[in-house]
């Protein structure tokens, strides 16, 4: 008798944490769009409409689950190698009254142009055209390198816009210095400027749109609700790491990580020092996280709360359930479509998945009717 | 012949593949230590342990088989010019052992988008020791060439 009431308790917390979902024959599955050049970042500008950023620099508009065949125009030429090329696109806050919408992006230094830099824009969508284009944010300094962007954008309630930058990789000790723009999470106004109340204002030598450092790649940053910011970083073998993003905080990177470098080398023998905040969350192996989505969608709501994140290794989903702001458990979801770039939820709280590279799908993940 | 050149040949791969992997160790703790962070010579020591073990083992390619093709390619070809020149064995391998370590920092980033893989070849300074490690694993090697060359005369 007692054993049966465990197992029912057992069962209702299964059920209760949203665990009973995860077998393949409780969703429905449907291919959005096929053959999309690498594609890396979507955002909904309507209940029925997104944007696909192709890292290749296509800006693609999907509308009623079909894929318009003609890309955005006047997206600006970007650099496409390695890993850099179009990556974010995120709608205003009120993109229903202004259509405007941003864009990340790599593209030659103009002066140095074998280096290059992050870039972010503002435009207006009209109709199928970008217009009124106003570059808000250009890294510095310029890179030799192609990879370790970061990139992703995200609105917080203020109306404030933040910008997530990678090291680089070649530049990783810059992540720990406020001089520059490797290894930092950004704020800014829409318009490209400053913020007065950004934490390192009057700082000597610290460029006042830092927000947060010692980051590595940060590829994935979401806002809940009550304003708390969570990113997730790309890390070296066995250090990708879910953290929960502070003003003025140092995140460590690479003074402190739980990663080795590629090639066996240790980065730092350290896991932890005062004044560098720990991650909620790392994984050993690598998962290598690449985009993330919280839940607040009705279609399953037993998710609500719950951050998805996309992995390209081996490829799926982590579903993250939260609670107090800590990360209490990971289920690990659609494991067959291989490397998953980006996941958004949809308005009708299905979610879309992104896959990785050059003939990428856009995959619907809806419940079962 | 080839035989009895191999010791000769290991303990140069291992010259060079110390130097390397010691010098990112030295790299990343000498950066550490300009940030305050605690490095003591105990941990300098177990560091280089775990990079001499992980730069061989757990890494996306491992030192010592990388270091081995480029001395390995840069021998053959010295000992081919050394048929046909006056050059003295310990210069001529000197030069093959250094430029095979040139190869390796100066070829990889052209291969992954300017990514320097080995944290110590990213600067000049550290791209030169390098030259300088694989010079002197190439000299070592020369060294025992020649002296096996007197051994014969006599």
């Amino acid at each position: 008798m007692r054993l049966i009431n465990l197992r029912g308790v057992c069962l209702s917390l299964l059920v209760c944490s949203g665990m009973a979902l995860g077998n393949n024959d409780d969703f429905e599955i449907e291919i959005l769009a096929e053959g999309l050049d690498h594609p890396w970042g979507i955002t909904f500008i309507s209940p029925s409409e997104m944007l696909v950023t192709e890292l290749s620099g296509n800006l693609r508009r999907v509308s009623n689950g079909r894929l318009n065949p003609e890309p955005v125009a006047g997206v600006p030429t970007v650099l496409f190698a390695g890993q850099a090329g179009l990556s974010e696109v995120i709608s205003d806050p009120s993109f229903a009254d202004n259509n405007l919408i941003y864009l990340s992006f790599s593209a030659p230094d103009k002066d140095q142009p074998k280096l290059n830099q992050l870039y972010v824009i503002q435009a207006r969508l009209e109709g199928n055209e970008l217009v009124d284009q106003k570059t808000i944010f250009r890294s510095d300094p310029p890179r030799k390198t192609a990879a370790h962007y970061g990139a992703r954008l995200a609105f917080l309630a203020d109306g404030t816009l933040l910008i997530t930058s990678g090291d680089g990789f070649n530049y990783r000790e810059q992540a720990q210095a406020l001089d520059n723009h490797f290894g930092k999470i950004l704020r800014i106004n829409s318009d490209g400027s400053i913020p007065k109340d950004n934490p390192f204002i009057g700082r000597p030598n610290a460029l006042p749109e830092i927000w947060s450092y010692g980051h590595r790649n940060p590829q994935g940053l979401v806002i809940a609700d009550d304003g708390t910011v969570y990113a997730h970083e790309h890390g070296p073998q066995g250090g990708d790491e879910l953290n929960l993003v502070l003003p003025g905080k140092n995140y460590g990177w690479p003074a402190i990580t739980y990663g080795v470098d590629y090639s066996g080398a240790v980065i730092s023998p350290f896991t932890e020092q005062p004044g560098m905040e720990q991650p909620l969350k790392y994984w050993d192996p690598s998962i290598a996280p690449s985009g993330m989505s919280l839940y607040r969608g009705e279609m399953f709501p037993q998710w609500q709360g719950n951050l998805f994140i996309s992995a390209l290794v081996p490829g799926d989903i982590r579903r993250i359930e939260m609670q107090d702001k800590r990360a209490i458990n990971e289920q690990i979801l659609f494991t067959e479509f291989g490397r998953i770039r980006d996941i958004a939820a949809a308005p009708d709280g299905s979610l879309i998945l992104a896959t990785d590279g050059a003939k990428g799908k856009l995959i619907r993940v809806s419940a079962k009717k | 012949m080839i035989i009895k050149q191999i010791p000769a040949f290991l303990i140069s791969l291992a010259i060079a593949t110390f130097l390397l992997v010691t010098h990112t160790t030295a790299t990343n703790l000498i950066w550490l230590h300009s940030i305050n962070m605690p490095v003591d010579f105990n941990l300098v020591l177990s560091t280089m342990a775990t990079d001499l073990i992980g730069m061989n083992s757990r890494g996306a390619f491992p030192a010592v088989a990388l270091i081995s093709i480029g001395l390995l390619l840069a021998f053959i070809t010295a000992r081919f010019i050394s048929t046909r020149t006056a050059i003295k064995k310990t210069t001529l391998y000197a030069m093959a052992g250094g430029t095979a370590l040139f190869a390796i920092v100066a070829l990889m980033p052209l291969a992954f988008y300017n990514l320097d893989l080995i944290a110590g070849a990213r600067t000049i300074t550290g791209r030169v020791y390098l030259v300088l490690a694989g010079a002197l694993a190439g000299y070592y090697f020369g060294n025992h060439l020649q002296k096996g060359d007197s051994n014969a005369l006599n």
